[in-house]
Parts: structure tokens; C-alpha cells; sequence
């Protein structure tokens, strides 16, 4: 009896564990796309924080969650290009630029939604819409597996459908093939033939959307409403998840999940006596603690080549 | 001559009103009273001597964490650890003052000395493992920022949380222990001297020692550093130790110069406008110290228009990123036609 417990307390955990992984996964492939194109978009917390507020704005105008997704889409793809734009046009840094861009949304997304609803922490005065989970047929009737694979969320399903779709994007088409050759070398792939500017702006607005789905995911995944800075430093932990995913998509899903599993042990945790500022400084440590051993273990696998 | 030199300087002017002008206009527009908001904001903080002490007050902490930043941006190390430095250097300084008996005397300088060893760690552990593990110090000091935060919340909830007080605050400082005031009328304190002399000591050191000199080599070209035999890790280890201990500093100091408890309930972004204050000043220590009053001049604009005009002061924060982006745009400010024209036709470059 105890072992079937253990097993269907196991499964009761995916659930939380892809629903934490969602945001992260979706924001750390939009990442991916960014760095192997040799433009690290740092810009990506605050895409998720603009997209997250743009959604619920977008869906409390025309009441429809999607068009709340939409609008939280388009406007990561339009900072994606902002950002391509402040580098290319501007010349502008790129990393500073991207810390510009978290900035901005900080800062603009607080003033935005001040100056519409006057209240500066959330969004609640306004009634947006929630995108919903999907239940599968016929799956959703079998006893164990119905659980795992059924009843998430609909953006969790994108996230995990993506993985596939950004490898073979990246790995095995012409477009994801000039996208890597201006990553390892704008110079020789400007020699080659390859419009280095359109391929960097391309990532970053494929980037951009991305992160702006996660955005989407924070403040209509499974609330309405949208807080001042949401995103709490997901878009960074996406980041380190990019850098543990060893330069491919399926490494940045296992990544992802790791690191999302340090938030479910989290919520697993709460209310169970430890404090609550302790738990909650461990989804970013856990990232650090990653990130080294990663480098160690990177490291040992140089020395043995 | 002399028009040709300022040219940069009367570009980076002009970047500077067309940011606050971009921002500014179209958020006054939309208020009742556009004329007196503008007015609120530029002309305000000269007003009342208070105010202008504001300016000051608010562009000690900014220079030290310009500081801080500019010399790891220097050595080429993208630590942005500052804000978590400055935050755990105000809480270790609080906690030291409010736990440790000490002589009156003795309270400032020691608070202020353990909170730099504990608060520099924020960027030193990110520096560390970019060291050790070639770890990206950029991901991890910003991570480490959230940890700290964090962890510096439960050490004030747990720990020096006044039960009396009502809000989420520590006990209060000993009146000894803070910094003396020198202007009368302003809260303008010590710390803003040691400010302006920690900015002269950087550019001693950045412009006119060895070590100064090996991290701007190490920050401007690796390769040609290592080639030169330069130890360029521990040159990049040192301006990441040196930048967190100044903002750790510079947190303590803000602390025990402006505040009777220590009452932050999140990073407080001083850091952040530490990196904007170093970018303006292309990480020149001296310039900083324009460069932080300007910048804390808009912070006093806001804060002004925010308490008349019913608009929040995270207007500032656009025209800061905004700033960001101009100033490092080079396509605006290596522009040779933009340059030929403020040295040549026009006036602005003229002294």
C-alpha cells in the first residue's frame, strides 16, 4: 500500500512540476534561438513581465483570453524587434541594451497600469480571461497515464510541442543552419553570403515570441491578473537553463525541468514550517549550484576529448 | 580646437534632453496639467533647498555603485551583483548596529566594515565561480540577487524585526551610529564626501597605478593581455572584489546616513541606476560624479511629480533605460555627421 501511495503521490507532483517548467521552458528555447544566433537576448524578463501585462490588457478590452494571447505575442515579438533594432540601427550594446529592456518594462509596465486602472501593484480591477487546460480524450480516462499526460495546460503542451519544432528549426533547416553559421562567425557568414542583421532580427522576434507566450502563461496560465514584476527573475533562471542545456533544444528541456523541479520541491514545501523567504531564495540558488556543477562536469568532458 | 573636443560631450548633452524630452512629453500629455507637470519635474528640485539637497543626498549612493560598476565593466566583467551588494551591505551594517555592543564611536566604522565583507559577497561568489568554473558571472550575480534578497528578508523578519513597530521593520539604529549631517537644512551627510573622494581615489587608481592599468588592459583586450603575461584572472577576480565591497559600502553608508531602520522589503535598484550612472560617464570614475547628479536630479523630478501630479516616479525608470540605450548607441554618438555639426555649424559644442 505504501509503495502505491509513494507512486501516486510521484504523479500527483507532474502536474505541478510541468506547470512550474512551463514559463521557464518556454522563455529558456527563446533563449536558445537567441544564442545560437550569437544574440544572448538578456532582454527576456522583461519580455515575459510586458507580454504578461499585455495579455491581460488585451483580454479585458476584448474580453477572449486568446486575443489576450495574442496581444501577449505580439508584444514580444515587437520587443524582440526593439531590441534587434537597438542593436543593429543604434549600434547599441547588446547586453546593455537588454538590460535596458528589463528596465523599461519595469518600469513601464507599473506606469501603464497606473495610469489605466490607478492601482500600481495588480491588475485586479480589470477582468481578464484565463487560457484553458486541455483535457484528451480517451487518454484522460486511463488511471495513470491519464493524469501524466492529460488535464495540463494549453501552454504547457506548446512548450513541450516546441522542443521538437525549435530542434528541427535550428538542426535541420537552411534557416536554422544560416541562424547558427552567423552565431559561430557573423564575419565568415557575411563572406558566405548571409544577411547577418535580417537572421539576428529574426532570432530575436522568434525569441520574443516566445518569451512573450511565457509572459502569457504568468498572468493568464491559471490566474487573471497581472502583478507588479510577476516575472520574479524566471526570465534570468531561463537564461542559466540555456546555459545548462549544452546548445540544444532537448538540453534546455532537461534543463528546464530541473530547474523547475526546484520550484515544485518549493511548493511541495510550503506550509510545512520552514520559512517561507528561506523557500523562497531556493529556486535561485539551486540555479548556481547547477550552473557549477555543469561547468565541472563540461569541463571533464573537454579534458577527456 | 576646443569645439572639435567638446563635440562628444554637447552629443551626449543632446542625447540626454531628447531621452527626458521622449519620455517626459507624452506621459505629461496625458495628465490634466502637462505645462505644470513639466515644470514640476525639471524645475522643481531647484526650488526649495530641501529639495536640492535631495539631489545630493540621492547621488551618494549613486556614485559609489557607479563606481562599483565601472570598475568591473572596466576589467570586462558583466557582474551585476551591485544591487544584491548594496542591499546586503545596508542589512549587515543594520544588523551590526542594532546587534553588536559597541562603543558609540566605534559603531559606524565597524558596522560599515562588516558590511562590506558580508555584502560584497553578492558580487564576489558570482566572481569566484566565473573564476574557478568559468561560470557566466552575468547569469549568476543575477540570480544571486534574488537569493540575497531573499535571504536578507527572513534575517529581518527573523531576527531584527521590531515586534513594536507594527510594519515589517528592524529595530532602530543608536543615534550614534549614524552618519553626522553637514548641510544645514538638507540630510545631506559624510558619506556624500567620501562619495566624491571615492570617485577621485577610482580614477587615481583606474588612470594611474599598475593594478588600475592591468584591468583596463584585461577589460579591453583579453587576448592581448594574455599575451602580455598579465595573471588575467585574478586582475578580473580583483574588480569584482573591489566593486563589491564599494557597493556593499555604499549600501552602509546610505543606511546609516539616511535611515533610523533598515525598512527595505526588496532590492531597492540603486544598482541598477549605478549601471546607468557608469555608462553615462563611459566608466570614468571622475565623470561619475556629474553623472550620478544628473541622474539622481531626475530621480527628484520624479519623486516630485509623483507626490503633485498623480504620476508614479517610475517615469524615471524609462528615461534611465532610455538613457541606457542612446548613450551606448554609437550609431547617435560616434555619428561623424552629428559630431561635424555640433563642432562645426552650431553652437552647443562651443565653450
Amino acid at each position: 500500500m505504501t509503495f502505491l501511495e509513494t507512486i501516486a503521490h510521484i504523479v500527483d507532483l507532474v502536474p505541478v512540476l510541468l506547470r512550474v517548467t512551463t514559463p521557464i521552458l518556454l522563455a529558456a528555447l527563446g533563449v536558445h534561438i537567441s544564442q545560437k544566433a550569437g544574440v544572448l537576448n538578456l532582454g527576456v524578463e522583461g519580455m515575459m513581465l510586458a507580454a504578461a501585462l499585455a495579455g491581460v490588457l488585451a483580454s479585458a478590452a476584448s474580453g477572449s483570453a486568446w486575443v489576450g494571447l495574442a496581444g501577449a505575442l505580439a508584444t514580444g515579438a515587437v520587443l524582440g524587434f526593439l531590441l534587434s533594432f537597438a542593436i543593429h540601427v543604434l549600434k547599441a550594446d547588446l547586453i546593455l541594451s537588454g538590460i535596458a529592456l528589463n528596465m523599461l518594462a519595469a518600469a513601464g509596465t507599473t506606469l501603464v497600469l497606473y495610469m489605466l486602472t490607478g492601482d500600481k501593484g495588480m491588475s485586479g480591477s480589470l477582468s481578464s480571461g484565463v487560457l484553458p487546460s486541455l483535457a484528451i480524450p480517451l487518454i484522460a480516462d486511463i488511471p495513470v497515464l491519464g493524469r501524466l499526460l492529460s488535464g495540463h495546460h494549453v501552454l504547457t503542451y506548446l512548450a513541450f510541442a516546441m522542443v521538437p519544432v525549435v530542434a528541427v528549426l535550428m538542426m535541420r533547416t537552411p534557416f536554422g543552419i544560416r541562424l547558427r553559421a552567423v552565431g559561430e562567425s557573423a564575419e565568415a557568414a557575411a563572406t558566405a553570403g548571409i544577411d547577418v542583421a535580417r537572421m539576428q532580427i529574426a532570432a530575436l522576434v522568434l525569441s520574443g515570441l516566445l518569451a512573450g507566450a511565457a509572459g502569457a502563461f504568468l498572468s493568464m496560465g491559471y490566474v487573471s491578473w497581472f502583478s507588479q514584476n510577476m516575472s520574479g527573475g524566471r526570465g534570468f533562471v531561463a537564461l542559466a537553463a540555456d546555459l545548462m542545456g549544452y546548445g540544444s533544444a532537448w538540453g534546455t528541456m532537461a534543463a528546464s525541468l530541473l530547474l523547475g523541479a526546484a520550484d515544485a520541491f518549493v511548493i511541495s514545501l510550503q506550509g510545512k514550517g520552514i520559512p517561507s523567504e528561506l523557500l523562497q531564495s531556493l529556486p535561485y540558488i539551486v540555479p548556481i549550484v547547477a550552473l557549477v556543477i555543469h561547468a565541472r562536469a563540461r569541463r571533464k568532458r573537454f579534458v577527456r576529448i | 580646437m576646443i569645439r572639435r573636443t567638446l563635440a562628444p560631450f554637447a552629443l551626449t548633452v543632446l542625447v540626454l534632453i531628447v531621452a527626458v524630452a521622449a519620455v517626459l512629453i507624452p506621459v505629461a500629455l496625458a495628465t490634466p496639467d502637462p505645462i505644470g507637470m513639466i515644470d514640476t519635474f525639471l524645475f522643481g528640485p531647484f526650488r526649495t533647498f530641501r529639495h536640492t539637497g535631495n539631489i545630493v543626498e540621492m547621488a551618494t549612493p549613486a556614485m559609489l555603485c557607479g563606481l562599483a560598476v565601472a570598475l568591473m565593466f572596466r576589467a570586462g566583467m558583466f557582474n551585476l551583483g551591485v544591487e544584491g551588494a548594496f542591499f546586503l551591505g545596508a542589512l549587515a551594517t543594520a544588523a551590526i548596529v542594532i546587534l553588536v555592543p559597541l562603543p558609540g564611536w566605534a559603531m559606524a566604522p565597524v558596522a560599515l566594515a562588516g558590511g562590506m565583507i558580508v555584502g560584497s559577497s553578492a558580487c564576489v561568489v558570482p566572481g569566484v565561480l566565473r573564476n574557478r568554473f568559468e561560470v557566466s558571472e552575468l547569469v549568476s550575480s543575477l540570480m544571486l540577487n534574488f537569493a540575497v534578497m531573499f535571504i536578507g528578508l527572513y534575517v529581518v523578519n527573523s531576527v531584527l524585526r521590531d515586534p513594536s513597530a507594527g510594519a515589517m521593520v528592524s529595530y532602530r539604529i543608536p543615534a550614534d551610529a549614524r552618519l553626522p549631517r553637514i548641510v544645514e537644512g538638507t540630510r545631506i551627510h559624510l558619506g556624500t564626501i567620501f562619495a566624491f573622494l571615492a570617485c577621485i581615489a577610482g580614477s587615481i587608481y583606474l588612470f594611474r597605478t599598475k593594478a588600475g592599468y592591468e584591468s583596463r588592459i584585461v577589460g579591453a583586450n583579453p587576448g592581448f593581455a594574455a599575451h602580455l603575461g598579465l595573471p588575467i584572472r585574478s586582475v578580473m577576480l580583483r574588480a569584482q572584489v573591489l566593486g563589491g565591497t564599494i557597493a556593499a559600502l555604499a549600501g552602509g553608508i546610505e543606511l546609516l546616513g539616511l535611515y533610523q531602520r533598515f525598512s527595505w522589503q526588496g532590492l531597492p535598484g540603486n544598482g541598477w541606476t549605478g549601471v546607468v550612472v557608469a555608462i553615462l560617464a563611459r566608466d570614468r570614475p571622475l565623470l561619475l560624479i556629474p553623472s550620478a547628479l544628473f541622474l539622481s536630479y531626475l530621480q527628484v523630478g520624479g519623486d516630485l511629480v509623483a507626490r503633485n501630479h498623480d504620476v508614479p516616479n517610475e517615469v524615471v525608470g524609462l528615461i534611465q533605460a532610455l538613457i541606457l540605450i542612446l548613450v551606448t548607441a554609437s550609431a547617435i554618438t560616434r555619428s561623424p555627421r552629428l559630431l561635424a555639426l555640433l563642432s562645426g555649424k552650431r553652437k552647443e559644442g562651443h565653450a
